[in-house]
């Protein structure tokens, strides 16, 4: 196991390196253009640069801020209507074909609106990501709260639950893990509002970043943002994968313990982590 | 045991736990109306083990939802503790077939989760656990989740949890049908065991004949279409009760041949 395991690692590290030398090659051959596509060690050197310059951390807190506000503001309100949705069915009903209605229409071709209505200032941008994150969010605690166990509800009843204590010790847990997995959607789905958001117009920001280098012909610093964002990305899910397992530390563990397990143990759905895209397509049927 | 507050309002003494009169239920699906429970008169008294029993359909899980408060039923009148029942209650513990536990509350949490619902104190909730865990014979349990315990284990907290509210009545449903036979037995000595020392009064729903026979004091045998009660044995064998006895095995034929069996496994 173990040295099959290091083979791999061994090889993945060989073709990545195998990859950066060729393009190193390919770009100081002068078989093509340096200018459009420059060498790894170029790109490092003006990323470097932008580094000590303070630049790249003044784009990154921008892009970060923004994130970080439109992806908590989204999935604040989108759990609360979704638990309220799922609670209400009045509400629901009121609701529901609105919220499809938009839905349906992908969050990008906003970013216009947007713009015209609140320019190009933080609030446009905020506001789309709260936009994009939200629909993921909201699909999953809907289902998360209507489809959790019912026997959950009846053994919350049966031991005096109600009120406020069986919707904080509950329900919500509950619907926990398809939250989880809405949340996680959420973070890519942030990622690409954002850059587009910043693409469109922004004063600084990674996005910004990227369109000022094209302007100036600055195709290393292009892929400079290239990297930033790509390691914004991965950082923001190993950080949420980290936080959900201290949080919850048995968010995940029944799918595991689940195979010794047999029986009814294993068809306790909700607490099994839910695939993310599956919920999504099956959203139609709740409409 | 003596942490232990009762949160159920304590029951009139001279009423029965548990009386029924001409209990009925009919499931109406979108295909037709299925009579799950027909005119079922039973009276349980105090402290009594009640095994109830039949074969899938008899109406024993419909029985024990309509106690619990769970479903309402279609006619009839039933009381506990001489109070009609307006849905469920801490007064009736339940302990279910499937593992119910809250998979995101440690063991201790999930015992503590009645007494925490009645808004008690965080100290003498911790109290009240301990002691159960103690009693289902799981004292070192108490930090560990749900996925980390074993099927056995779990259905011994569930039994803590619902005792943790001191019910007057303790409603099971088939809580050990999951269970693989010698996990199972163990089981039942351990329940036998806590009915001896908190003497609650049980129902307890099952399919299996031997179980129903080492466990109950009295066995109300069910049969289906519609779901009635066909036999009311009160069963004097003595404890512990030796599966191999002759009077067992010729109880045992008794009753397989009450619920339609022809000869006896």
């Amino acid at each position: 196991m173990g040295f099959r395991l290091d083979r791999s690692n061994v090889a993945g590290v060989l073709g990545t390196l195998a990859f950066f030398g060729a393009w190193e090659a390919l770009s100081r051959s002068g078989l093509v253009n340096e200018v459009m596509l420059p060498a790894p060690s170029t790109i490092a050197q003006s990323g470097w640069s932008l580094l000590l310059t303070g630049e790249l951390a003044r784009h990154l807190g921008a892009s970060l801020l923004r994130a970080v506000l439109g992806f908590v503001s989204g999935s604040v309100l989108a759990i609360a209507l979704g638990v309220a949705m799922a609670q209400i069915p009045l509400l629901h009903a009121a609701i529901n074909p609105l919220v499809q209605m938009f839905r349906a229409v992908p969050s990008l071709a906003f970013v216009p609106l947007a713009i015209f209505w609140f320019g190009i200032g933080e609030t446009s941008k905020i506001f789309l990501i709260a936009w994009g994150v939200f629909f993921p969010v909201w699909v999953n605690t809907y289902i998360g709260v209507r489809d959790s166990n019912p026997l959950f509800h009846r053994a919350a009843a049966s031991l005096g639950a109600s009120g406020w204590r069986n919707f904080a010790f509950v329900v919500l847990p509950a619907a926990l893990p398809f939250i989880i997995a809405g949340l996680r959607v959420s973070l890519s789905v942030a990622l690409v509002v954002l850059v587009a958001a910043e693409l469109a117009g922004a004063a600084f920001g990674v996005g910004y970043l990227i369109q000022m280098s094209q302007q100036v012909f600055r195709v290393d610093q292009m892929f400079v943002g290239l990297i930033v964002l790509g390691v914004m990305g991965f950082s923001a899910d190993f950080l949420f994968e980290r936080a959900v397992r201290r949080l919850f530390p048995w968010y995940g563990a029944e799918k595991e313990s689940g195979k010794k397990i047999v029986g009814p143990e294993g068809s306790a759905a909700p607490t099994v982590r839910a695939d993310p895209r599956q919920q999504q397509g099956g959203i139609g049927e709740t409409a | 045991m003596s942490a232990r507050v009762d949160i159920a309002p304590r029951a009139a003494v001279d009423q029965p736990p548990i009386r029924c009169v001409d209990l009925g239920h009919v499931y109406d699906s979108g295909r037709g109306r299925a009579a799950a429970l027909g005119d079922v008169s039973l009276t349980i008294d105090r402290g009594e083990f009640v095994c109830v029993l039949g074969p899938s359909g008899c109406g024993k899980t419909t029985l024990l939802n309509i106690l619990a408060g769970f479903i309402a039923p279609s006619h009839g009148d039933v009381r506990v503790n001489g109070r009609h029942i307006e849905g469920p209650s801490s007064e009736r513990g339940v302990v279910f077939q499937d593992y119910s536990l809250f998979p995101w509350l440690t063991a201790q949490a999930n015992v503590e989760f009645g007494l925490r619902m009645a808004g008690r104190a965080a100290r003498e909730r911790a109290e009240v656990a301990r002691d159960l865990l103690r009693l289902v014979g799981l004292p070192e349990a108490g930090a560990k989740y749900p996925f980390e315990l074993s099927g056995g284990m779990k259905q011994r907290v569930a039994i803590a949890r619902a005792l943790a509210t001191r019910p007057s009545l303790l409603l099971m449903d088939e809580p050990f049908a999951a269970l693989d036979a010698l996990t199972r037995s163990s089981l039942q000595i351990k329940l036998i065991d806590i009915h001896r020392q908190e003497r609650p009064t049980i129902l307890f729903v099952t399919h299996n004949i031997a179980e129903a026979l080492v466990l109950a004091d009295r066995l109300i045998v069910m049969s289906p279409n519609p779901g009635r009660i066909v036999e009311d044995i009160r069963i004097d064998l003595p404890r512990p009760r030796r599966r191999t006895s002759v009077a067992f095995n010729e109880l045992y034929e008794h009753v397989a041949r009450a619920i339609g069996l022809e000869t006896a496994e």
